[in-house]
């Protein structure tokens, strides 16, 4: 349930009260430079920069971070394995030819390629992970309304997101509740009750459909869903912070273009 | 008597499916009255409740909403919807928004307020239930008596005439209920008809100005509770079980003993009743003081300086913002529910007392130990601060 365990973490960081706006141009800001830029160490800093700041302001549990962490890294990981090995190029170093068709190989290009791959990875996960631990979905919503979203959308988003956390409940009550009369002891099993877990998950939201227009009906409903709460004005030090974070990060992009590692 | 405000006439009204939830219902509300619908699970409690605000409309009979007859159309349906709030037994099921902000906003912006007044609505709403701050949290997160709480001010916010709770204690641990119904005796202190349904009789027994005991959907006794609690036979066919106190006083007037014409509705109640069974007339020792502080006329009273100088004095808060201030000012409070009585009974044992209060509740306090006080010839002084410790 890691949907639930971000969103929570989001509602309690200590960037929390910082303006939305500046907080999403910092993240869309590092993902873009990211992938404007051509070589390996941009993206490392800008990573760097992002974790730690996570850490030490935003004062996200560092093994928490460490685990969500690991899922993509662990992916790149495997991608940057491949390309190594495949990509071939110039200044080869180690090859070995087990198959007529297919040949393995370590070359500097490769090397090259691969380092840049992943360290752009680790770069865009850090932005991208800046974004969800800091800023909880009910402050999107805002930002979405500013952005002239359209309000149906919207509503359905407001109302998806409430439901989400019921429906999840539900969820993992009947899980459990299977879990103890054994229902996953065997392959077939798993099977069986897996269905009927979502055939009762299933009826379960259909009638938490109904319910919620029987609400919104005796609440007066007129089609109007509620305003939003207001959002945290933009302060200057947190702007000023964020401006200079992405400018310092547009200029090692554009310093260190040539280097390579090998 | 106060004027009606809801009215059933001989309504009736059967499920689709066939079966006749309410056979043949009569009785009115008044204003400003606090009234428990109780009776077992099926009785047609809920399907009369919906009635109110019109949610569901009866097959034949008529509801009257201030002595006129409800109209279905849309309108109107809105219009009495505002003046009725309806709390659903799960508030799960009522908070529909993502942000608390957001859900108590949900009435007033869908009946065209202005974001101004939008925001003084939800504001003022959230301070009436206690949870003030608590409006960017998403109610995943609460707990399940804030989720209630989120609920009320929901309806709140709407500012209706009568409120309607279906079962409003249920799922919460016993703090929780008793917290609920002491807001719901605050708001009904402010003016408000509150009108509940319940199994719970040990909390609708001392809460409630009359009881109406619901079976196969028709009422089977309407009174105030110790008369309609107070028939063995009504109860067991009610399938409900009689308040612990009102049984005790019975079995004692069995037993010959010369009891108070008034039933227990408290602990002090009881305990005058069981004072008089066995001295035959009531002996105290000289009793102690209850001091008031008035948190709306006295705004910045030295509370904490006051209660430094009376070490050790027992200190109740009644209503929402009393007992804010009493957290905010860091102090430890002995009594939050059946305030007035627990402190009567340190009075009857010669100890002083203080209550926190707010405006709404001076008047009750004062109103309660007059009551006390003539009854049971003893007297006991109210002092209420005047600001200077």
């Amino acid at each position: 349930m890691y949907e639930e365990l971000l969103e929570d973490i989001a509602q309690q960081n200590r960037l929390r009260e910082v303006n939305t706006c500046t907080k999403l141009t910092a993240g869309v800001g590092a993902i873009l430079l990211c992938l404007l830029s051509a070589s390996f160490v941009a993206p490392l800093f800008i990573g760097l920069v992002l974790t730690l700041t996570l850490l030490f302001l935003a004062r996200v549990d560092p093994a928490t971070y460490g685990k969500v962490f690991f899922g993509p890294l662990l992916f790149a990981g495997l991608g940057v394995g491949a390309i190594v090995l495949l990509a071939g190029g110039e200044g080869t170093f180690w090859s070995w030819q087990p198959l007529p068709w297919f040949s393995l190989s370590v070359t500097q290009a490769s090397i090259n390629q691969g380092i840049f791959v992943f360290s752009r990875v680790f770069g865009g996960t850090s932005a991208l992970l800046f974004i969800a631990f800091t800023t909880p979905m009910t402050d999107l919503f805002l930002v979405m309304r500013r952005a002239r979203l359209p309000e149906e959308v919207l509503d359905l988003a407001m109302i998806i997101y409430r439901t989400i956390f019921l429906i999840m409940d539900q969820l993992v009550q009947v899980y459990q509740a299977q879990l103890m009369r054994l229902g996953y002891r065997s392959f077939r099993e798993s099977i069986r009750s897996f269905a009927t877990l979502a055939g009762s998950v299933f009826i379960a939201s259909w009638e938490a459909g109904e319910d919620l227009t029987r609400a919104m009906e005796a609440r007066c409903y007129e089609g109007k869903f509620a305003v939003l709460g207001e959002g945290r004005p933009v302060c200057l030090p947190s702007a000023a912070a964020v401006v200079s974070f992405l400018a310092v990060s547009a200029w090692v992009v554009a310093a260190t273009s040539h280097i390579r590692l090998v | 008597m106060s004027r009606i405000i809801l009215e059933a006439r001989d309504i009736r009204y059967r499920y689709p499916r066939g079966l006749e939830a309410i056979r043949g219902i009569s009785f009115h509300v008044r204003r400003g009255e606090k009234v428990a619908l109780v009776g077992p699970n099926g009785a047609g409690k809920s399907t009369l409740l919906l009635m109110f605000n019109g949610m569901i409309k009866p097959d034949s009979g008529t509801i009257l909403f201030d002595n006129s007859p409800i109209s279905y159309d849309r309108a109107s349906l809105r219009m009495l919807r505002k003046r009725v709030g309806f709390v659903l037994q799960n508030p799960d099921r009522q908070i529909i928004s993502p942000t608390v902000y957001q859900d108590v906003a949900f009435g007033p912006v869908n009946l065209g307020y202005p974001e101004e007044k939008v925001k003084e609505a939800v504001e003022g709403a959230l301070a009436r239930v206690g949870l003030t701050g608590f409006g960017r949290r998403p109610p995943h997160q609460l707990s399940g008596g804030e989720k209630k709480r989120v609920a009320i001010a929901g309806v709140l916010a709407m500012d209706p005439d009568v409120l309607v709770f279906d079962e409003p204690t249920s799922g919460l641990d016993p703090s929780g209920s008793e917290d609920i119904m002491e807001l719901l005796e605050e708001l009904n202190q402010q003016g408000k008809t509150v009108i509940i349904s319940t199994h719970d009789i040990e909390l609708a027994y001392p809460w409630a100005d009359r009881a109406i005991l619901l079976l196969n959907g028709k009422i089977l006794q309407e009174d105030v509770p110790d008369v309609a609690f107070g028939n063995p036979e009504l109860v067991r066919l009610a399938r409900l079980s009689m308040p612990t106190l009102l049984e005790l006083y019975l079995e004692l007037e069995r037993r010959g003993f010369r009891l108070p014409e008034r039933r227990p509705r408290t602990v002090l109640d009881m305990l005058n009743v069981i004072d008089r069974a066995f001295r035959n007339k009531p002996c105290y020792t000289q009793p102690g003081t209850i001091t008031l502080f008035d948190i709306d006329s006295l705004r910045d009273a030295d509370i904490s300086g006051w209660c430094a100088a009376h070490p050790g004095i027992p200190i109740g808060a009644m209503g929402t913002r009393a007992k804010q201030r009493a957290a905010d000012e860091k102090i430890p409070l002995d009594f939050t529910y059946g305030v007035i009585d627990k402190c009567i009974l340190k009075a009857l044992l010669g100890e002083h007392s203080l209550i926190i209060v707010t405006g709404s509740m001076v008047g009750r306090v004062h109103e309660r130990v007059q009551a006390f006080c003539r009854e049971n010839q003893v007297e006991i002084p109210v002092i209420s601060h005047s600001g200077d410790a």
